[in-house]
């Protein structure tokens, strides 16, 4: 019996320990072909599902590759069933592919007869197929390209995209590494994208995703399209740009709801592009408007309905998506996969943690007991006004301020989601509000105060939630939220996860009422957090202790002298 | 025939060794039970077509091709220096084997010459393959057939040449179309002959005829079929991952089973509705679902039972089963398989009503199962360890072992795939485990399996996530306790348990309180416990609110505490086993009735209180099936094997009885049983007094007849004691058994 570090579970999960010193180079064998599932702290787990499978034969590795991994590294003996059922799943793959051809143009070719008809006579396939043109090919229309390798992969017969991308127009684009390199991890995820063509980087927040999308600009030399989710962010992206490569101020356009620039990088909002007028999108064009070498999307984990549609006609150019987490709490990851492409990278957080590239960070959960008045209030409420009443009661107040008092030294944020809470949090700390109605000129200000450190705390919605870069907030305190969704949490958590130029550790606290609804949600994003390897303390809001006090905040908080 | 050659089967059997004679008994075990009285009587035995019809079975495709060529010689009796040359192609070996395996099993006999006794004639229909003669078949055939044979047309001549082969009879194809078929054509010819509605027959003379000078047909070698060929640590290896998943799925099919029990049909078996429910539950196919319950069904850990006997439950072998090691518990669902009478292939397939057979439905019992099996499985364990056949490969051999028997082979390929699953073979390659079994039995298959299969572990990890790991399979016990206290949530090697609310509330539930949570997780977590597990107790014992509810037997509860705290404390209320689960109330693991008369034995007087303001609790035991007991699985597979001792027994026994024959000279005194005529009592007596030996026929208490000199020593009380000289023994025989009696000359007896 070996003394592996991995067990193969029947439904295709594996279950990596992360103690055992052979951990890591078996994450190095398994990660091509698995996906990273859960990442707590003792052992990790990943999953095989036949799009990993495919994924890992698209990148070149076989199934003989698969096996071994599994049976060199795996503590018990693995089922031979499951790795027949493996080596299969990969067989399916490269049956069908897609490829040029110089009469006929883009064709769907197969080795395998029996597979082809199999294909021709699916009912999802054949509205996208052209004319059959011999016994082992079919005409396949362009524009179908995207939608065809969905409905193939759905059927289970994956094709092969042999088609290639078009190069789109050049435009010189260099990273200016003066003062700054890539990191090891930014490096393996733009080699790993390139080399795959289109697909998706998994990074956490704060571990410098936009650099892996500048560093594929300069990699791609071309004209690019940028998708991000608000124009604060965008702007963000801009001034990255210009800092971080050759790309000038001139060479950037913004197409938002208030400008509309095409430039030969062009950052667009999803909301632009998804706003129709009359029924129309009005903004499409914007796809056709250059011809894009690259196309970013960033944060695709939001990737709005609409534009999947629009991606799928994009198959001929390469795509980049760029994410925290792809935990999409509609559930369409897939979709994610078949349109923008595979994870090309991921890594889990605390790895990146270790490295010191992203704060470590403390999660605190605090519980506040409603009074009595308040627990009455919440048992006589309407079903639907129950989160809402629990979210904001006012016993949190002064929980609150206890926590913000700890860190009198810190920038602090404080998250919430109901805008009279909000404003009323506001107003009770001293601390100016941004909000979806702040203008975007106001949001710029308030930020770049924050940033110097002007302003000390900031309350903000869930307009903070996403691609805000405050490397300086060190301290978020989360008093209410979109009911339990995972995503919003992560991406929370991001916004303290930016390292500090003192290596400080960042602290996230959740003020939750306690025996509510609002408790329960927090108990299912918290899962998501302790997936990623972050436990989480609970403290009673009676326990929590001051600066300096017994199990007060350590002197490691205070920033060095 | 030279002169000196016996002339009867009979003759020859009686020029046999005691050696070769134990030989036939053993190849031919049906004609030693009971044991028959002389030769004439084992001649007799061994021309019993049933007996014959078995003896051919088992017989080899070499085998048979030289019976064939006796059976096709034109005389009776073929020299045994000529039967080299009738098989050209086969080695002299070969021919020579196949004579000693056919002579052993007195299906030839004849030094010599050898003859084919006219059972076996009767029993070989087709011998090599050809039809029966024409006149048999009474077709005129044409007078120069050769010429007719070349006049042929090709397509008729492709009709003959295929009934020339292995096969000599036919379909007609359907001939409502104008034009003839060949088969017709060649049946107006007189060159087939028709043998009822739709079937035709090739004569012998033709197929001889196209066949040439190979009349036998091409030589039936043993084929030496590819070996596939592995590792042998990674089919071990292989095997024991099979296994383990098996053993895990079986526990986990049987726990939703106790959670639920599936109803029995009224024809029996276990309904389409369960089987998908299982597998929606368990996540896995509806197959792999009657696969399972199959299994667990064949080793007895699964059974009807219920109050009204109309459940699938676990049986009662089925705790006892988990509290074994993972070797044993396989060897038990692999052993339980091998001897099942069930062909598990037949689930799910239609039967001619087009109704897909049910899981557990009692209509896939083949008695001929269990032997197939093993038949199959012992080819595999003939090959040295890590070598083996691939499912064709093993079906064409088993063809060339047991011709006659092929068409039973259409499951093997299925016996094989489930073989697989089970961990006992890899690829057609035995494991260590399959390998015991086959050779030893269930004692030999744990032993080959024990070590590759994980030692249990004692301890789970803890993780922040809520989840708890079992790194490996698990103790009997905690696998239990986390079953209450979490939701598994994959399961393989590992075990992955979720904890939640819902689970947490399910061990409150079953009487765990918080406290002992926080125990249960602190001892059998080797990683911390992390402290959103213990907040996820604590609130969810909390919501529990302040009722309590345990699986406990009976409380004790007074409003006076002072009382109860000194109920508690004294010393004579300790086998009471009362613990305190709040003020005023304690609570105890044993019966009410105990509880009360220990209390009432310490000077208390305790009153039993009804379901008045309280209810009783009273944990019910999971529900069992009484199942069957180990080892009444398999009934009566064939003829058991006659040990060495039975054999030497049996032989003698024919040996004396045809001495007796031999030696009868004296005319018997014939006796009708149980009538004690006055002459045989008074041949008897004088034969004790004169000390002489007699010939005795005697029915035995199983009724079976015998021929027996004895020399009788005493006769009283109607029981003659007497040394038996042809087994060796004294013994005693009831007179009222004795059907004849005659006297032996002394020289005669012994001689």
């Amino acid at each position: 019996m070996s003394d592996g570090p991995l067990i193969v579970q029947s439904d295709k999960t594996l279950l990596l320990e992360v103690d055992h010193p052979q951990s890591k180079e078996c994450r190095a064998a398994i990660a091509p072909f698995a996906e990273l599932e859960r990442s707590p702290e003792h052992v990790h787990t990943y999953r095989v599902t036949p799009l990993a499978l495919w994924n890992a034969r698209a990148a070149g590795h076989d199934a003989e590759q698969v096996v071994d991994a599994l049976v060199r590294y795996s503590r018990y003996p693995v089922p031979h069933a499951l790795l027949v059922d493996i080596a299969d799943t990969m067989d399916r793959y490269g049956r069908l592919t897609l490829a040029n051809d110089p009469v006929h143009g883009l064709t769907l070719t197969s080795t395998d007869r029996a597979v082809l008809e199999e294909v021709v006579r699916s009912k999802r396939v054949a509205p996208m197929l052209g004319a059959r043109l011999d016994a082992d090919s079919v005409a396949v229309h362009p524009s179908e390209r995207g939608r065809l390798k969905q409905a193939l992969l759905k059927i289970g017969w994956p094709a092969e995209d042999l088609a290639g991308y078009v190069d789109g127009q050049a435009h010189p684009i260099e990273l200016a590494q003066d003062d700054w390199h890539l990191r090891d991890y930014q490096q393996e995820a733009v080699d790993g994208f390139w080399a795959g063509g289109s697909g998706v980087v998994v990074l956490p927040c704060g571990a410098g995703k936009t650099l892996v999308g500048a560093a594929a600009m300069a990699e791609a030399k071309a004209t690019t399209l940028i998708l991000v989710t608000n124009t604060v962010s965008g702007r963000q992206w801009k001034r990255e740009l210009i800092a971080r490569t050759s790309l000038t101020e001139e060479e950037i356009g913004e197409y938002s709801g208030e400008r509309k620039e095409i430039r030969p990088v062009t950052i667009a909002t999803y909301q632009v592009i998804t706003t129709r007028r009359k029924g129309e999108y009005r903004h499409l064009d914007l796809f056709d408007a250059q011809d894009w070498g690259l196309i970013v999307y960033d944060e695709v984990h939001l990737l709005p309905a609409p534009i999947f549609r629009l991606t799928a006609d994009l198959q001929s150019r390469r795509r980049l998506g760029l994410t925290a987490t792809l935990v999409r709490e509609d559930g369409r990851e897939d979709d994610v996969f078949s349109l923008i492409g595979p994870k090309r990278y991921d890594a889990p957080w605390r790895d990146i943690e270790a490295q010191g590239y992203i704060a470590p960070a403390e999660c605190v959960e605090v519980r506040v007991s409603l009074d009595d008045e308040e627990r009455m209030t919440y048992a006589v409420a309407e079903p639907e006004e129950r989160y809402r009443i629990a979210a904001t009661a006012q016993s949190k107040l002064p929980v609150i301020r206890r926590v913000l008092d700890r860190h009198p030294d810190e920038q602090k944020l404080v998250i919430g989601a109901y805008l009279d809470q909000l404003d009323e949090l506001g107003a009770a700390l001293d601390a100016p509000v941004i909000q979806g109605s702040t203008t975007n000129k106001e949001r710029e200000r308030l930020f770049q105060a924050f940033r110097i450190g002007e302003i000390k705390t900031l309350v903000v919605s869930k307009v903070a939630n996403f691609s805000i870069d405050l490397p300086e907030a060190a301290v978020a305190v989360q008093v209410s939220g979109t009911f339990g969704s995972r995503q919003e949490e992560a991406q929370r958590l991001g916004r303290v996860l930016r390292p500090k130029a003192d290596g400080r550790q960042a602290h996230f606290y959740t003020v939750v009422s306690r025996d509510t609804l609002d408790s329960e949600y927090a108990a299912h994003r918290q899962r998501f957090l302790a997936e990623q390897g972050y436990a989480y303390t609970i403290v009673d809001a009676a326990d929590l202790a001051g600066p300096g006090e017994v199990n007060g905040p350590d002197w490691v908080d205070e920033p060095a002298d | 025939m030279s002169p000196d050659q016996p002339a009867t089967l009979a003759a020859w059997l009686r020029t046999r060794t005691d050696e070769q004679l134990g030989a036939l008994l053993v190849a031919r075990p049906d004609v030693a039970r009971p044991a028959p009285s002389d030769v004439v009587g084992l001649a007799t035995r061994l021309a019993v077509p049933v007996s014959v019809d078995r003896a051919l079975d088992e017989l080899d495709a070499a085998t048979l091709q030289v019976l064939d060529a006796v059976l096709l010689s034109p005389t009776d009796g073929v020299p045994r220096t000529e039967l080299p040359g009738l098989l050209p192609d086969v080695p002299a070996e070969a021919v020579d084997a196949a004579v000693e395996t056919l002579s052993t099993r007195a299906l030839l006999w004849g030094d010599e010459e050898l003859h084919a006794p006219e059972p076996v004639r009767r029993a070989v229909r087709y011998p090599a393959g050809l039809g029966r003669r024409a006149v048999d078949l009474r077709v005129q055939l044409p007078h120069d057939l050769p010429a007719a044979l070349a006049d042929l047309a090709p397509d008729e001549r492709t009709v003959l040449d295929r009934l020339a082969g292995e096969r000599p009879v036919g379909h007609l194809p359907d001939g409502t179309s104008g034009s003839l078929s060949p088969a017709r054509r060649l049946l107006q010819a007189g060159l087939l002959a028709r043998i009822d509605a739709i079937n035709v027959e090739l004569p012998r003379e033709i197929g001889l005829a196209l066949r040439g000078d190979r009349p036998l047909g091409p030589p039936r070698l043993r084929p030496e079929p590819e070996l596939s060929r592995r590792d042998p640590a990674v089919v071990d290896r292989q095997a024991a991952g099979a296994a383990l998943e098996l053993l895990s799925r079986v526990v986990d099919v049987l726990t939703a089973l106790e959670e639920e029990p599936a109803g029995l049909l009224r024809s029996g078996g276990l309904g389409v509705r369960d089987q998908k429910r299982l597998a929606k539950e368990l996540r896995i196919g509806e197959a792999d679902v009657a696969f399972l319950v199959e299994v667990a069904h064949a080793a007895g850990l699964l059974d009807v039972g219920g109050a009204h006997r109309d459940e699938w439950l676990p049986t009662r072998s089925y705790d006892a089963w988990r509290e074994q090691d993972l070797a044993d518990r396989w060897a038990t669902l692999a052993w339980g398989w091998l001897t099942s009478v069930r062909l598990l292939s037949l689930v799910g397939q239609r039967d001619v009503a087009g109704k897909a057979v049910n899981v557990l439905s009692p209509d896939v019992v083949r008695q001929t199962a269990p032997v197939l099996r093993r038949s199959a499985l012992s080819v595999l364990a003939e090959f040295p360890a890590g070598s083996g056949l691939a499912a064709p490969e093993l079906v064409s051999l088993l063809r060339w072992r047991t011709p006659r028997r092929a068409d039973r082979l259409a499951p093997v390929p299925d016996l094989l795939a489930e073989a697989e699953r089970l961990g006992i073979a890899v690829g057609g390659v035995l494991g260590r485990g399959g390998r015991g079994l086959l050779t030893g039995g269930e004692d030999d298959a744990a032993d080959g399996m024990r070590g590759l299969l994980p030692e249990p572990v004692d301890h789970v990890l803890a993780q922040p996530d809520l989840s708890l790991i079992a790194p490996g399979p698990l103790v009997a016990d905690l696998a239990g306790t986390l079953g209450v206290v979490a939701d598994v949530e994959s399961s393989g090697g590992a075990t992955v348990y979720r904890v939640s609310d819902g689970s947490i509330r399910r061990a409150l539930d079953a009487g765990w309180s918080a406290t002992d949570l926080h125990d249960f997780f602190a001892r059998s977590s080797r990683t911390p416990v992390p402290q959103a597990l213990e907040y996820l107790i604590d609130d969810v014992a909390r919501q529990h609110g302040r009722l309590r509810v345990g699986a406990i037997e009976c409380y004790v509860r007074s409003d006076d505490h002072g009382l109860v705290s000194q109920v508690l404390s004294d010393r004579r209320t300790a086998n009471a086993e009362l613990r305190r689960l709040a003020p005023g109330v304690l609570v105890s693991g044993l019966p009410p009735e105990e509880v009360l008369s220990v209390l009432r034995a310490a000077g208390y007087a305790p009153a039993g209180e009804s379901a008045g303001g309280a209810v009783l609790t009273r944990p019910q035991a999971p529900p069992r099936a009484a199942g069957r007991r180990p080892g009444a699985t398999a009934g009566p597979v064939g003829p058991r094997p006659l040990a060495p001792g039975d054999v030497g027994a049996t032989v003698r026994e024919i040996r004396a009885g045809d001495a007796a024959l031999a030696a009868r000279r004296a005319e018997p005194v014939r006796q009708v049983p149980g009538v004690t005529t006055a002459s045989t009592l008074e041949l008897l007596s004088r034969a004790v007094r004169e000390n002489l030996p007699v010939w005795l026929g005697y029915v035995d208490a199983q009724g079976s007849g015998s021929q027996r000199v004895v020399q009788p020593v005493s006769l009283a009380g109607g029981f003659l004691q007497g040394f038996d000289e042809g087994r060796g023994e004294s013994r005693t025989f009831a007179v009222h058994r004795i059907t004849s009696v005659a006297l032996v000359e002394a020289e005669d007896a012994t001689g």
